[in-house]
């Protein structure tokens, strides 16, 4: 399962998430992204309530990071350790913007 | 020639060629006038040869007299009505040799009969009931059945008359049952251990085709059937709904797998006494694995020494480690639970076969079944499946099913006191492992795939096996991505696998039995 509250005003955006962003629940969160995104510059992505997280969640993060990179900027906040240390291991922590 | 009213009996004697059929055929014809579709047997005791001339009068006989035996044919005339497809046309017996037990060693006492060693590399399995052909030929096609399935088995080379009835004879090179080496050799309890489990999982992972052998929950049924009215009639009813439960299985089990039917040849390890061979449930099984290491002996233990040459304690401990091999576990509880299931339906087959046995009848059967049925009562109220092998789970390999794995994963976690972060990276590496099967295993087609959790004590470690029939492919063979490239360099996948490989502290992948087998560790 995995909720998704999205707050958007004008040109930013948060998306926070809450439990899991696996193989069947991925396609949920890239759909949101596409559909809001378009003239977002600053988008935030809140992980304080993501559970876990698998590879098809690091691809939808990555496709939206390159997205964002062309169009303004992206960060990811309140990173839980579990799910830090998989950002650790894949690079991601190298390539993301976290808080 | 002999007649009765319900049988035409006809004796053979001498040759019979083209010189004296004719004559030959006029003389049965005469003994078989007036006669309808009475049984017909040819006695060829005394019979030395027979032409084609000759076994054309069988085949006229047995056209208008369907129901024709022939006896105690010699192997020369065995050998030609074997020749000519005779035997597959109607009923031969052969003369069969005698054979004396007197003064031989007996070597195993089976159900069935008892096992001779004749001389050095001869035994024979007398049996005990007069007409026992038809078991003797039952078990040499199961024991048949067994070896082509790949079961290491001794199949009897020849039928003999031994007494009024008749015995299977063996060949059998030095070889020691196991209870025997256990008696003497108390020492090499966990080498013993470990053959008899080998072997035991051999058979329960032999799938046999449909229909070749009875099916072991049936029996079990029946027991279970029989029991109603010596129970009370919730514990009677709650009894005979577990069997039920328990799934049907292809799988092959032996149904007396006690230390005497397994014998070490050399070394090899071979399975006798096969007449009870079926398929079913392991927990069938184990009951009466249960039975011959303790339950029997329960209450007097001197017996267990009486039939399998050790002692009761010895036959506890060597109960324990066989479940544990068997299992796959050291965890004392999970070996009790499986021990309890089995007792259950051991202790179901015990207490009806004492009764059918007049056991009520005399004051130790009595004992006996008091003592049987007091521990079922209660072992019926602290169980409410026979079921023990909920550490695997069988799904269709499809993405949708992943919530199910999940599922499966997680109950298994909370069992022990796994880390938050830990939990995540087992279940992020199980995913990864299954939508690799989803993705590629089976595609186009579908497939299944199963899934094994154990956890282990001391250090406690979770093992996570994935099995499926898909095209052979080790993922861990791939090449890892770089992970120091920046984000527009990056690839977009190929983390699953690398990932599972850096959070676990094993992964491994073998090819086997048609089937890729891949093995998560992770050490909590």
């Amino acid at each position: 399962m995995l909720n998704i509250e999205k707050r958007i005003t004008d040109t930013k955006a948060v998306f926070a998430l809450e439990g899991r962003l696996d193989t069947v629940t991925s396609p949920d969160l890239e759909n949101a992204l596409k559909a809001s995104i378009e003239k977002i510059t600053d988008l935030e992505l809140d992980l304080g309530k993501l559970e876990y997280i698998s590879s098809a969640g690091l691809r939808v993060l990555l496709s939206a990071h390159k997205t964002m990179n062309k169009q303004g900027s992206m960060k990811v906040t309140n990173v839980n350790s579990a799910i830090s240390e998989i950002f650790e291991v894949t690079g991601f922590s190298d390539i993301l913007t976290i808080e | 020639m002999s007649e009765t009213n319900d049988r035409v009996e006809i004796k053979l004697k001498g040759r019979i060629d083209s010189g004296n059929a004719a004559a030959i055929e006029t003389e049965i014809q005469q003994k078989l006038s007036g006669k309808e579709n009475v049984p017909v047997l040819f006695d060829m005791t005394d019979l030395e040869y027979i032409s084609s001339a000759g076994l054309r009068i069988l085949l006229r006989v047995k056209k208008s007299f369907p129901d024709l035996t022939i006896t105690n044919a010699s192997s020369e005339v065995y050998e030609i009505l074997e020749m000519t497809g005779f035997t597959e046309m109607m009923k031969v017996e052969k003369a069969y040799r005698v054979m004396s037990v007197e003064g031989c060693e007996v070597i195993g006492i089976g159900a069935n009969g008892i096992v001779y060693r004749v001389d050095q590399d001869t035994v024979v399995k007398a049996y005990k009931n007069a007409d026992a052909l038809e078991d003797i030929q039952h078990e040499r096609e199961v024991a048949r059945l067994a070896l082509i399935l790949g079961i290491p088995t001794a199949i009897s080379y020849d039928v003999v008359r031994v007494g009024d009835s008749y015995g299977s004879v063996f060949e059998l090179l030095n070889a020691r049952p196991f209870s025997s080496i256990l008696a003497e050799h108390p020492e090499k309890i966990d080498w013993c251990a470990k053959e008899y489990v080998d072997l035991l999982k051999k058979i329960h992972g032999t799938l046999v085709p449909e229909g070749k052998l009875p099916d072991l929950k049936d029996t079990v049924i029946g027991w279970a059937e029989f029991m109603q009215e010596y129970l009370p009639k919730d514990k009677g009813e709650k009894l005979l709904s577990m069997i039920k439960a328990v799934p049907h299985d292809d799988h092959m089990v032996h149904g007396d797998y006690h230390t005497k039917n397994v014998m070490l040849q050399g070394d090899e390890v071979l399975l006798i006494d096969m007449d009870t061979l079926a398929v079913g449930h392991p927990i069938f099984e184990l009951a009466s694995v249960f039975n011959s290491l303790q339950g029997y002996a329960e209450l007097d233990h001197s017996l267990l020494k009486s039939f399998q040459g050790y002692d009761y304690e010895i036959g506890r401990e060597f109960l324990t480690k066989v479940l544990s091999l068997y299992l796959g576990t050291t965890n004392p509880k999970k070996i009790q639970e499986v021990e309890d299931k089995a007792r259950i339906v051991g202790y179901t087959r015990m207490i009806r076969r004492s009764i059918r046995r007049k056991g009520l009848e005399t004051e130790q059967g009595r004992a006996e079944i008091a003592f049987w049925k007091e521990r079922l009562l209660k072992l019926l109220d602290e169980y409410d499946t026979l079921l023990f092998t909920p550490d695997e789970l069988v799904l269709d390999a499809v993405e949708e099913n992943l919530p199910l794995l999940q599922e499966f994963i997680e109950k298994h976690l909370e069992e022990t006191n796994c880390p938050a972060k830990a939990k995540m990276q087992i279940e992020l590496a199980s995913e990864e492992i299954f939508v690799n099967i989803v993705n590629y295993a089976y595609a186009p087609e579908k497939g299944t795939a199963t899934v094994r959790v154990e956890v282990s004590d001391d250090p406690v470690c979770v093992t996570i096996t994935f099995l499926d029939r898909g095209v052979p492919y080790d993922p861990l063979a791939k090449e890892d991505p770089d992970v120091t490239l920046s984000a527009e360099d990056r690839e977009i996948g190929g983390l699953g696998i690398f990932l599972t490989k850096k959070t676990m502290d094993d992964v491994s992948y073998e090819y086997k039995d048609g089937q890729n087998i891949l093995t998560l560790k992770k050490n909590l």
